[in-house]
């Protein structure tokens, strides 16, 4: 089995064909930036994209995403270093405090910009709801988000 | 004093191998049992910076990072010692294999306890490297002047840190009877480059790029995956035990069962899951796990009608039997951690010969308490067991305790290869040492002007520091007879009056207990704040003026940050429409953090719920090393506010623990924020104060007396349902 994650191919061993997509990522492609936090798809630590969509891994199995596009926060600064504007605005407004659920919220964030160029307080809320962060730093998130997406708008 | 041996210990580590190390009076207490409570003072403690060939400062952590950055304002202070910028230090995360014992990470103690001795060891080693200087540029020492990295005399000849540093050893110590070098970081009159300066969190890069920089991130070759059943309480035995299913899973590689412990280790993170639900476990409890129990257990009235409760804090000319102005009963809901790494440790055991026969990666607020009680576990010698502290994905009190490390171990132990242990979402809360529920009763009597003659004020609450398993079981009953640190957290009011008594008792509660955010603060200030509040109100005062009348002019700092805080909100007008109410409380965590927040609220009618609006918060922060993480805690503490006043209640029932996840534990959403404004009050002439769980005593009754002011309704108990409206 094969799967293709930030535009390089992977093989997936036999015994890891009935993991789910999070598991394989961080266990046994090494890519440990995709975290693993409540399971149920209550909480977005674990968002990736898929074909473009941003999905919990916890929840769709590895054999589900076979020789699909599979895009993960490693993948999203370009392959010189320098960061997405996402990750550059978190930086600018010092957004982690435990740092455990920025790479799902990133990711989430990655999905609602794509959607929404020009979010909203209420885009924000609806799209970043299902993303939990225990520190508290939604409000630093959310004006990362319209930081971020105003760069993105002014250069595209 | 620092004595060779130290010196030998520091050399010892290969971490004074090359370089200059300065280092500030390094201290070797006795040990407690749990948790590490060593913190320097002004004779003793531990502090490292060293600038290593190159001219490269280095600094170990002296604590654990779990989101309060702390060790960034740590190594602003440094940097600011050492004229450099906070960016140049490399910081080191130690192991205990690394330094001597360093306190476990808690009670927003990192600031206040490590930025003074901190910043000396860094001027110890500026000044000896000065005379050092002074040597090589031919100049009496005190022709050298500071410069940007190094030196240098009034006609510019510069001397680098990097010219002054070679390849020998040298430790440059401070014996304690000599004097404090110049202090750079605590200089009120210094325009300073670090200390006051908003830095970004070291490391920030790595959080954003998905580094790995948490436990379960580390890369093992050969690692199998393992996990073990939790109990609902640590207390419980197994009664009846079945796993006859788990030979079945593919993928298991040993089930392990030890008394009452019983886990498996797999080949693959999903067999784990498979095997685990093929063990059939039921367990022996000494006490319901009930609501009902818990009620039970922390009646006040019962306990205050039948006499003194079992501590008495505070005790002048109290009366018995005064004209309550106020007489009311305040619940608080048990509460827990829920950070958002579930806890996860690595272990593995090495052949004899080996530096470490057993090393642990774990991310734990007291590494230095594992590396003891995994001696214990295991019977290996404490040298020979090393932790590898890692970063905390969350911690709020929470990971102090020897729990996934020890399953950790002993699965690793079982099988002779290295174990990860990760806990789901379901084992973290069934494991965890939650915040009590607690009653509190608090009377208030007032004179014809409304000043207060009497307050009274008895609460029960669960045990906190000394709760059953944070101790061993023979110390229990002696840690008992004197104050739990935690319980009487926040239960001295700022307010003045003739007759005061303040007395608590502490039992034991059919789940298990420990620390969280603000311990005790939190609930203890949610009622006085409450109380007081009700008596403004009938009294037909403004509660903001009220309270700072009836601190008499004893609590300056607090006063000022009410007042402050009242200046804020009033920058945003609050609807005349229905619903609408704002509300204010102050608080003081620990005796020496002051903080006052204001509440917007609209209890909405036709949706049926309550939302905060917007949320005030003035906080004196004593010296502000770095204003903008001291705001990130503040803004912090004001969303868990939300939590603790309207979302979060820890269910139990059925002798076991209900809530499993965050569909049945409400954490707030970004959907639930309000738009913030927060004030941080700088003293640079006192010292850091902390802020990472301050502001969280005054959010809840905020909220709770805005809700007043909307609706009428006195919340009584937490958490606020808008069904209790």
């Amino acid at each position: 089995m094969k799967v293709r994650v930030n535009e390089v191919e992977h093989h997936v061993a036999a015994d890891w064909r009935d993991e789910t997509l999070l598991t394989v990522l961080r266990e046994h492609l090494g890519l440990a930036g995709t975290k693993f936090s409540c399971g149920i798809g209550q909480c977005g630590a674990c968002v990736v994209h898929v074909d473009g969509s941003a999905i919990n891994s916890c929840l769709i199995s590895i054999a589900d995403v076979e020789n699909k596009n599979i895009l993960t926060i490693e993948g999203l600064a370009s392959g010189d270093g320098s960061l997405h504007p996402l990750q550059q605005a978190w930086i600018d407004e010092n957004v982690p405090q435990c740092g455990f659920c920025q790479s799902g919220q990133i990711m989430q964030a990655l999905a609602l910009v794509g959607d929404k160029p020009d979010p909203t307080d209420a885009d924000i809320d609806s799209v970043m709801s299902g993303n939990l962060c225990r520190c508290g730093t939604y409000d630093r998130i959310r004006k990362s988000i319209k930081k971020a997406a105003l760069v993105m708008r002014s250069t595209s | 004093m620092v004595s060779i041996s130290r010196r030998n210990f520091l050399i010892a580590t290969g971490w004074v191998a090359a370089g200059v190390t300065g280092v500030y009076a390094l201290s070797k207490h006795a040990v407690a049992v749990a948790p590490t409570i060593i913190f320097p003072d002004e004779t003793s403690g531990a502090a490292w910076v060293q600038i290593r060939p190159g001219g490269v400062c280095h600094m170990f952590f002296p604590r654990v990072d779990m989101g309060q950055n702390a060790n960034t304002g740590l190594a602003q202070i440094v940097a600011e010692e050492l004229n450099i910028d906070v960016e140049d230090i490399q910081g080191v995360q130690p192991s205990t294999s690394d330094v001597p014992p360093l306190a476990v990470t808690a009670g927003s103690m990192s600031m206040t306890a490590f930025s003074r001795p901190l910043a000396i060891a860094a001027a110890t080693l500026r000044e000896g490297l000065r005379d050092r200087a002074a040597v090589k540029l031919g100049e009496p020492v005190a022709a050298v002047l500071d410069d940007v990295g190094g030196f240098q005399t009034s006609d510019r000849r510069k001397v680098s840190y990097a010219d002054l540093v070679d390849d020998t050893v040298l430790v440059i110590e401070r014996e304690s009877d000599q004097a404090v070098p110049a202090l750079y970081a605590f200089d009120s009159g210094r325009q300073k480059t670090q200390v006051g300066h908003p830095k970004s969190p070291l490391g920030i890069r790595d959080l954003v790029t998905g580094g790995r920089v948490y436990t379960a991130d580390v890369p093992m070759t050969g690692v199998l995956y393992g996990r073990a059943v939790q109990p609902p309480v640590r207390s419980a035995q197994i009664a009846s035990l079945d796993t006859s299913g788990v030979a079945e899973v593919r993928g298991v590689v040993t089930l392990v069962e030890e008394g009452d412990f019983v886990g498996v280790v797999c080949t693959t993170p999903s067999a784990v899951d498979k095997a685990i639900a093929q063990i059939q476990v039921t367990w022996d409890l000494q006490q319901p796990i009930t609501e009902e129990e818990i009620s039970r257990l922390i009646d006040v009235d019962g306990k205050m009608a039948a006499g003194d409760l079992e501590h008495i804090l505070q005790d002048k000319a109290h009366r018995r039997n005064a004209d309550w102005s106020v007489d009311l009963r305040f619940d608080v809901q048990v509460q827990t951690h829920a950070a958002q790494e579930p806890r996860a440790a690595i272990a593995r055991f090495n052949d004899a010969g080996a530096d470490h026969r057993l090393e642990i990666w774990t991310g734990t607020q007291d590494p230095f308490g594992m590396q003891r009680f995994a001696s214990m576990d295991t019977g290996l010698s404490e040298s020979d067991v090393v932790i590898y502290p890692q970063r905390l994905g969350g911690g709020f009190g929470g990971r102090e305790h020897y729990e996934v490390e020890r399953d950790a171990v002993r699965l690793a132990r079982a099988v002779g290869r290295p174990v990860k242990v990760q806990w789901t979402r379901a084992d973290e809360f069934m494991a965890s040492r939650s915040r009590p529920a607690s009653a509190h009763r608090i009377r208030i009597a007032s004179d014809d002007q409304g000043n207060l003659t009497d307050w009274w004020y008895g609460y029960v609450t669960g045990h906190v520091v000394f709760a059953r398993e944070r101790l061993p079981g023979w110390l229990l009953p002696v840690a008992r007879l004197s104050d739990d640190s935690g319980v009487v957290k926040g239960a001295i009011a700022p307010y003045q009056a003739p007759h005061q008594r303040v007395e608590c008792e502490d039992v034991d509660l059919p789940i298990d207990l420990g620390v969280w955010r603000s311990l005790n603060g939190a609930s203890a200030i949610f009622a006085i704040e409450s109380a007081m509040d009700e008596l403004a109100v009938l009294q037909g005062k403004e509660p903001v003026a009220f309270k700072i009348a009836q601190m008499q002019g004893e609590q300056p700092r607090l006063a000022h940050c009410l007042a402050t805080v009242r200046k804020l909100s009033a920058k945003r007008r609050l609807p005349e429409a229905a619903g609408y109410g704002r509300g204010f409380a102050c608080g003081i965590y620990d005796g020496r953090c002051f903080v006052a927040v204001s509440a917007d609220v609209f209890v909405d009618e036709v949706n049926q719920q309550i939302n905060v609006l917007h949320l005030c918060c003035a906080q004196d922060v004593g010296m502000a090393v770095n204003p903008d993480q001291l705001r990130a805690q503040i803004e912090s503490n004001l969303v868990w506010s939300i939590g603790m006043a309207l979302l979060e209640r820890f269910e139990v029932a059925d002798n076991t623990i209900q809530s499993s996840n965050f569909d049945n534990y409400t954490i707030p959403r970004m959907r639930n924020m309000p738009t913030l404004d927060i004030d941080i009050i700088d003293q640079p002439n006192l010292p850091p104060t902390g802020a990472g769980e301050v502001a969280l005593v005054a959010g809840p009754p905020a909220i709770a007396n805005a809700i007043r002011d909307a609706s009428g309704f006195r919340a009584l108990s937490l958490p606020i349902r808008f069904a209790d409206i």
